[in-house]
């Protein structure tokens, strides 16, 4: 035999007795989710910062429990829409006072019970600004947690409202005391448990391959039942394209958010092994309108001071064509800044339709003529409705919907110049208001109470400068409701449509790719993933 | 020989702190920081903001940066990346052995196909072999490797579904499997990657060698050698191939950085975990650190390659040395 010959027989060998196994291992209940980011600290407390990421989250939803979590109806008023996790139950002592009794059968990954203390630990945690800022900031009315024995733990608020509960439960799971309260608060310390983080969660860290993928394997002893998938791959591609790859081609079964454009989701709906779950997202996207000059922050706006322009630009736009063309079926028009995932989204007013005339009359009432007949309006002063547009490169769809708004103004004599720039630098723009309309898009909390941070006077992301006393004080109140109170929350919604400091385009609908050998699929908005313990078994 | 040595030394040294100082100050310039990139979906406050300016200690002035960077480079401390929240050094270590090997695999194919490819057309000039791989060696010169990584991983993967689409290994093989088992895992998913680099920079070594060995195959000693009687192959391979291969060492010294820059485009394509890729969303988001670490070893490998070439030359001819 010739020495080629051999080489060739040697390397047959060594490939089919690599290959082998390598098909073999796929029959077992696992599933790979395929991912755009890396969950790099996925333990809670620690998600601050530039850790503050969905991937990390997600992650962190598999190891970690919540002392309850946010129901169904994802209402996050009140004390009643919420499913039991770490706490079995819980009961009011007074309008201030919450008392939350832990599940005495919930154990960490390493065996020990979970406590009163781990809460105590953790909600110390989270309440100390100079460790955790941001949980720091959404907890603040919480005045003490304390603990009545091993399983009992009592929440006092500083105030009554209507999110006691939710600002008790959902904005940070529960870690584990006994493995960290030893070392100091800093995460640098933490970087060995946050390697191989110890929870109570349905799932138990089994490796991470740096910038590849996180490995978790089914919890048997999860006290509220074992995991029927038990073996759990969160892949990262951070390529859109490559993500997509891995799903058409069966190496991934899952994932979130099929990337645009639209015919992606049609390439994954023509595949026979996969099939498309649409679900509902906290994402939004709306123009904002700046209402100071970019030129001199401290004047108004030379053109969307006016509100009957801003109210003009928003009936010029055929919103849902907007929505159709580039989202498809899965999206649709918000009433206000409110993604269809808020609780006060259902059962609000209908948005506006495109009116054109009106539009114009309203633009020519403000003395915006088109004067020299150049298809552009000018001013008295042969000023041009001419702005900026702002949009970040890093999105399609809202590239994709820029232009198709551009010509839509322009047929009401409004030129618009859209300026594409990288990620960082739209940020840092809008951050300084240099922009005349910016094409923002949010994620937002499921609870209401996040929109003052955008939508108030003294709101520190209120990046428009919109500002209506009236609005904030109606917000306010329903944030103090102690009820979950759609009404008032509608009449705040409707100030602001009225006040038009944005031209609210879209509420969208994540487009999920999972494989179709998952009988059932449960898929909540407030955490992709983190029903996953509640799926049936797949299909071999 | 020695002073030629330190000379050229020292110029690459000197080449390599600008360098190093050129991306710095860039990168500052450059509009947009790090943190503007955290606001994207989920906007901060300005007393937030401030803290973390304070925090990655973005609030000094740049000379300070600097000089805080200088320390660490010669403490082997690039700080901390603002992305990964990971130490800089452990990053760039745990993303450098797919980067070599991606590189590593390209560039023996580049070399090994490349050059005989280049052989083949040198002997058979104007053939309509020689004509038919100078067309499709251009067309994949000219074709951009995104493009080519996407219809491959289409092709190969997708449709025919013979080799994985991304990845360096199957998340799915046990970590414990036998090491042929992970070999061969590693190497199907090797495969479309180090084909879409090489296809996309072979033109240049096959135009090297073609064009090297014309010009050898015109030199006296080779008439002698045929004239002696010796075989056309032995002409080609023992005695003109030899000398032709000389030219191609500065083309090696170009190549040799792509071991570690690897290429962008069909690591993010192919989602291989490695170096460019990593440099990549740094720079996207402005991870200083990070941008800085992966500059330090490009510009560093860069230098030292050349520097190699260089010395390469001086041992095969002595007149660089004199030069």
């Amino acid at each position: 035999m010739s020495w080629t010959a051999r080489l060739v027989l040697a390397a047959a060998l060594v490939g089919v007795s690599g290959v082998w196994p390598l098909l073999a291992h796929r029959e077992s209940a696992s599933i790979v989710i395929v991912t755009g980011q890396e969950a790099t600290a996925p333990v809670p407390t620690l998600m601050e910062k530039s850790q503050n990421t969905l991937a990390n989250q997600d992650v962190a939803d598999q190891l970690f429990l919540r002392l309850a979590d946010v129901g169904p109806g994802m209402v996050t008023a009140g004390d009643q829409g919420f499913v039991p996790m770490l706490a079995r139950s819980w009961t009011r002592r007074d309008s201030l006072t919450l008392v939350f009794d832990l599940d005495p059968r919930a154990r960490w990954h390493d065996g020990a019970p979970v406590t009163s203390r781990d809460v105590l630990f953790t909600m110390g945690r989270a309440r100390d600004p100079a460790i955790a800022p941001r949980l720091a900031n959404v907890t603040r009315r919480i005045a003490s947690v304390e603990a009545e024995g091993e399983h009992r733990v009592v929440f006092r608020f500083r105030e009554v409202y209507a999110e006691q509960f939710y600002d008790a439960t959902f904005h940070t799971a529960i870690v584990p005391a006994h493995l960290l309260e030893r070392l100091p608060p800093n995460a640098k310390a933490w970087t060995e448990f946050a390697a191989r983080p110890v929870g109570s969660g349905p799932y138990h860290w089994v490796r991470r391959q740096q910038g590849e993928f996180i490995e978790l394997a089914a919890n048997e002893d999860f006290f509220l039942g074992a995991p029927a998938i038990k073996r759990v791959i969160v892949r990262v591609a951070v390529n859109a394209d490559a993500r997509l790859n891995l799903l058409l081609a069966g190496e991934a079964d899952a994932t979130e958010n099929i990337p645009p454009p639209i015919t992606n989701i049609d390439r994954v709906t023509e595949s026979k092994h996969l099939r498309v779950v649409p679900v509902p997202s906290s994402n939004l996207g709306y123009l904002l309108f700046n209402q100071r000059d970019p030129a001199h922050p401290g004047q108004p706006h030379p053109i969307l001071a006016d509100r009957d322009v801003r109210r003009a630009l928003i009936l010029a736009l055929d919103r849902p064509l907007l929505v159709r063309a580039v989202l498809g079926r899965y999206g649709d028009v918000p009433f206000g800044p409110v993604s269809s995932q808020l609780w006060i989204h259902h059962g609000a007013p209908t948005p506006a339709p495109q009116d054109q005339s009106t539009a114009r009359r309203l633009l020519a009432g403000r003395g915006w003529v088109d004067r020299d007949q150049d298809g552009v309006r000018e001013n008295r002063n042969n000023a041009p409705l001419a702005m900026n547009l702002l949009v970040t490169a890093s999105s399609q769809q809202r590239q994709q919907m820029a232009l198709m708004i551009q010509q839509q103004l322009r047929e009401v004599g409004v030129k618009l110049d859209v300026i594409r720039v990288e990620p960082a630098v739209w940020a840092e723009r809008r951050a300084a208001g240099d922009f005349d309309i910016d094409f923002s898009a949010a994620t937002q909390d499921p609870s209401p109470s996040g929109l003052a941070f955008s939508w108030t006077c003294d709101g520190p992301g209120n990046a428009g400068h919109y500002c209506d006393r009236g609005a904030d004080s109606l917000l306010f109140r329903a944030m103090a409701s102690p009820t979950a109170d759609r009404g008032l929350w509608h009449q705040f919604l409707r100030r602001v449509e009225e006040a038009a400091p944005a031209a609210f385009l879209y509420g969208q609908v994540y487009v999920f790719g999972v494989n179709r050998r998952f009988p059932e699929v449960i898929i909540r908005p407030v955490s992709s993933w983190g029903s996953l313990w509640r799926w049936p078994a797949p299909r071999s | 020989m020695t002073r030629w040595l330190v000379r050229r030394t020292v110029q690459a040294a000197v080449t390599f702190a600008i360098a190093v100082v050129l991306m710095f100050v860039l990168m500052r310039l450059a509009p947009g920081d790090p943190l503007s990139r955290l606001q994207e979906s989920r906007p901060m406050s300005p007393q937030e903001m401030a803290h973390l300016r304070a925090l990655y200690q973005l609030d000094q002035p740049i000379h300070r940066q600097f000089a805080k960077f200088v320390r660490g480079v010669f403490t082997a401390d690039l700080g901390t990346s603002i992305e990964h929240g990971l130490p800089v050094t452990t990053l760039i270590a745990s993303r450098l052995p797919a980067t070599l090997l991606l590189g590593g695999a390209a560039i023996l194919l580049n070399f090994t196909l490349g050059l005989w490819l280049g052989v083949r057309q040198a002997v058979r000039r104007g053939s309509h072999v020689d004509r038919a791989l100078t067309v499709l060696s251009l067309a994949g010169y000219a074709t951009p490797s995104f493009w080519l990584g996407l219809v491959l991983a289409w092709l190969v993967g997708i449709r025919l579904g013979w080799l994985p689409v991304a990845g360096m290994r199957d998340p799915l093989l046990p970590p414990d499997a036998p090491w042929p088992a992970r070999m061969v895992d590693v190497a199907a998913h090797l495969v479309l990657p180090a084909l879409t680099l090489s296809i996309v920079t072979i033109a240049g070594t096959m135009r090297y060698q073609r064009n090297a060995l014309l010009e050898v195959l015109r030199l006296p000693f080779i008439g002698t050698a045929r004239a002696k009687g010796l075989p056309e192959r032995a002409v080609v391979w023992r005695h003109a191939w030899r000398n032709a291969l000389f030219p191609v060492i500065t083309l090696f010294g170009l190549w040799l950085p792509l071991l570690v820059t690897g290429s962008v485009f069909v690591e993010m394509v192919f989602a291989w975990p490695g170096l460019g890729s990593l440099a990549a969303s740094a720079a996207s988001s402005r991870d200083y650190p990070l941008v800085m670490g992966a500059a330090l070893l490009a510009a560093g490998l860069v230098v030292t390659a050349s520097l190699l070439t260089d010395l390469a030359y001086a041992l095969l001819d002595p007149r660089v040395r004199y030069s």
